[in-house]
């Protein structure tokens, strides 16, 4: 069937090829502009390999940081021997957790958050224990994993 | 100093007459709160003065991890009279912040806001807005412990905020946690980005208030009053009033230069006591009233949506107040100002002594 006249005029065929042109270019370039803008995030790492003999020595009631990934990873080694890596930053506002030796405890100083020697959240306003990872040994290595993940460390 | 021939030369060339107009009629209204008026003006002044003092530390700042730290130091001992700038950017920078907020409440109690002048609120509050964010961005750039933990906080906090925070933290931070890239981002904020929108925004701000003319308090608006030229009588006296500013600032920074903390470790916890930027401690004060968890939601994600909800409201006020946009007294909004005013001196103080 053939209409005898057009269903929209000439003025909003090119008005609307104008600004859909216009819509098009402009949507794409700021999607160009924020692509750029944000950051290709990295990962958290799902586990760390560090040198065992720089752990060794360390004595009772105290702790050895380490990093992991751009954060930091505390080694503990407990009044009664046993170790424990967690991952040393409040699960409040994300500040570094610091380990005091006379209490047992660690703390938060941005917000006065405790956490007792097991990470578990005790006082302050942290809404969730510190990150417990898994300690293993390989030769001379040390490696420290979340809970649950597979290590596989690359043949050398 | 009169110089007929490029007088000349210029009018050939430009029509001065509205200019001249517009300079011979401005008038200003004279009352007994015109004290109020210069608040604006010295905001002015001390950005002007922050834009100075910047462009001059640009000049030598490395805005990289290893080196910014370096470079501070290196400013503030073997540059000349690089200890005085940086310690005036740094008191100028305090010192605007604190004009900011006089010239908020001001504008707040005297209900300039009410209309036709709701644009003139809304540009000034995005301002402010922007100021916290130069604070926030510049105190990173010493790239020390406080800083440190400071930003990291801060995005930290934004990051809880429901749905798009995760989108914030990582665009501010520029990577996962805060690390050289938020510093290079953060120094692009400061010395770039917040600029630019900081001329724009001051200049759509000057241009509405001379468009509107300046406010009379409602209280005063059926008394009787004089209204004296700017030229050259206001205008003399802002400059008298900047000179004295200029004479607080400078004295500030000769007697108490800012410290620098020692420089930040990603591996190292934070110094005990610390403490952010006075401006933000209202913020960390209302935090810390919220429990960790609340009916097993998330205490931060609702603290952040309280405090949005509590800014959110302020920066309305001139379209909620419908009764002072009338032009009929509006007593509601004056105690309602008035506890906004309270909370933020009472929350502040609590943050200096707790």
């Amino acid at each position: 069937m053939k209409l005898k006249y057009s269903l929209i005029t000439r003025r909003t065929f090119l008005n609307t090829l104008l600004f859909g042109w216009a819509a098009a270019f402009f949507s794409g370039t700021f999607y160009a502009l924020m692509k750029f803008a944000f950051p290709t995030l990295g990962k958290e790492p799902d586990f760390v390999v560090l040198d065992k003999k720089a752990f060794k020595g360390l004595p009772q009631n105290s702790v050895k940081p380490f990093p992991w990934g751009g954060t930091v990873g505390l080694y503990l080694k407990k009044a009664d021997g046993k170790v424990l890596a967690l991952k040393g930053v409040c699960t409040h506002m994300e500040c570094n957790v610091a380990y005091k030796p006379e209490e047992r405890k660690f703390y938060c100083a941005c917000h006065q958050g405790w956490f007792d020697e097991n990470g578990v959240n005790i006082a302050g306003p942290p809404p969730k224990p510190l990150e417990v990872f898994e300690i293993s040994e390989e030769g001379d290595k040390l490696i420290i994993a979340r809970k649950g993940v597979k290590v596989e460390l690359p043949k050398a | 100093m009169n110089c007929p021939r490029l007088k000349d030369w210029f009018e050939e060339r430009y029509d001065l007459r509205g200019i001249r107009l517009l300079a011979r009629e401005k008038l200003v209204p004279e009352h007994r709160y015109d004290l109020w008026y210069y608040t604006g003006g010295i905001t002015l002044f001390l950005f002007i003065l922050q834009f100075l003092t910047g462009m001059l530390m640009a000049l030598y700042y490395v805005p990289h991890v290893k080196f910014a730290y370096e470079s501070i130091i290196e400013i503030v001992t073997k540059l000349n009279m690089g200890w005085f700038f940086r310690s005036l950017h740094h008191w100028g920078a305090q010192l605007a912040i604190v004009f900011l907020f006089i010239h908020l409440f001001g504008t707040l109690l005297l209900k300039s806001y009410r209309k036709p002048r709701e644009m003139v609120w809304v540009t000034g509050f995005i301002l402010l807005g922007i100021s916290i964010f130069f604070g926030l961005s510049g105190y990173l750039l010493l790239w020390d412990e406080r800083a440190f933990a400071a930003v990291r906080v801060a995005t930290g906090g934004a990051g809880a905020f429901p749905v798009i925070g995760g989108f914030i933290k990582a665009f501010l931070r520029g990577s996962i946690d805060v690390t050289g890239d938020t510093l290079l981002r953060f120094y692009a904020f400061h010395v770039a980005i917040l600029p630019i929108v900081t001329l724009a925004l001051i200049g759509l701000h000057i241009l509405l208030v001379q468009f509107h003319g300046m406010s009379v308090p409602l209280s005063l608006e059926g008394e009787k009053r004089r209204d004296i030229p700017f030229f050259p009588n206001v205008f003399l006296k802002d400059l008298m009033i900047w000179l004295v500013v200029l004479g607080a600032v400078v004295t500030l920074a000769v007697l108490l230069p800012p410290e620098i903390g020692v420089q930040a470790d990603p591996l190292a916890p934070p110094p005990e006591n610390i403490k952010p930027e006075w401006y933000f401690l209202f913020m960390l004060e209302t935090l810390k009233l919220f429990p960790g968890t609340i009916l097993g939601f998330n205490g931060e994600t609702i603290a952040i949506l309280c405090v949005t909800a509590g800014i959110l409201f302020f920066f309305l006020i001139p379209f909620l107040d419908r009764k002072s946009s009338r032009g009929e007294k509006s007593p509601l909004f004056t105690w309602i100002g008035v506890i906004y005013i309270v909370y933020f001196l009472v929350m502040t103080a609590m943050g200096f002594l707790s």
